[in-house]
């Protein structure tokens, strides 16, 4: 019977659809009989669509026409 | 029958596929509507790799610069925005490495506690997941995440934004940082617990606030 640990380190490879037919049905019988891990998969599932939404970052007005000027002059006094 | 509609995304590649024949052909203002469609893309990375901004609009530059100087051997199998992409996670991972900083511990690195019999020693108290979907991101909440991401070893740090933020693969992610995939996979895991027991401590604290 696996742990809580040993699920828990397969939450990975069960995202990514990479677990083996053996370790799915261990996984699966595991989060048949405890809720935490239910919970725990779910928040583990929702950590990098958060972290993405709270990194999103645009690039400033000021830095944009600097780009567009750096890329004038460069690429103009290459031609 | 209903009429399929493109997605933005798709639309989004059209129009670059459009825009990157008549830059090809030398039509200036074609690359700079490129530029200014994937600007806050690179930059973004860009910052969020080096957590400068200079050295993030610098790599801006260097990155759209490379990509008109190598314009023409784009032959666009793959997206043009996920080629400017990869060019800019490269120029990134380039001034990560010659930057010598103090890097956290790698046992610093929080994750889930176990009993000896390998059960969860805390419970989450309660499944915020839902709460994580659809709403407007609490201010306090962003900052949370972007402490932890901030706490993280830099190895660890790269993986996950690599991946998780900004969508490459795990052969990508090799290919630019000369890591193994398991190795990637293993820190990608360990990143991903250590900021969803931040995200679980900000809910648990708000929770007791309350």
């Amino acid at each position: 019977m696996y742990t809580c640990k040993d699920s828990i380190n397969l939450l990975m490879d069960y995202l990514d659809g990479e677990m083996t037919p053996e370790d799915a049905q261990h996984l699966k019988e595991h989060l048949q009989g405890c809720a935490p891990c239910v919970d725990f998969l779910r928040t583990y599932r929702a950590t990098p669509g958060l972290c993405k939404r709270a990194l999103a970052k645009s690039m400033p007005q000021e830095l944009s026409s600097k780009l567009t000027e750096f890329l004038r002059s460069k690429i103009k006094s290459a031609s | 029958m209903p009429q399929e509609v493109a997605t933005p995304e798709e639309d989004r590649q059209q129009e670059d596929q459009r825009l990157l024949a008549l830059a090809q052909a030398g039509d200036m203002s074609a690359f700079e509507a490129l530029v200014e469609a994937h600007r806050d893309k690179v930059f973004g990375l860009a910052l969020r790799m080096t957590r400068s901004e200079a050295d993030a609009a610098e790599i801006a530059q260097d990155t759209f610069l490379a990509a008109y100087q190598h314009l023409k051997e784009f032959r666009g199998d793959a997206a043009f925005g996920s080629w400017v992409h990869r060019i800019a996670a490269n120029h990134a991972l380039m001034r990560l490495r010659h930057r010598r900083v103090v890097q956290a511990a790698e046992d610093e690195l929080k994750g889930p506690e176990f009993t000896e019999r390998g059960s969860l020693a805390d419970y989450p108290e309660r499944d915020w997941s839902r709460d994580a979907e659809g709403k407007a991101l609490d201010a306090e909440l962003g900052l949370a995440i972007q402490q932890a991401t901030d706490r993280l070893p830099e190895g660890y740090r790269e993986v996950f934004l690599l991946k998780d933020v900004e969508g490459l693969s795990y052969e990508q992610i090799s290919e630019l940082t000369g890591d193994s995939v398991p190795a990637i996979k293993s820190r990608l895991h360990r990143a991903r617990l250590a900021l969803r027991e931040a995200i679980d401590q900000f809910y648990n604290q708000g929770s007791a606030r309350v």
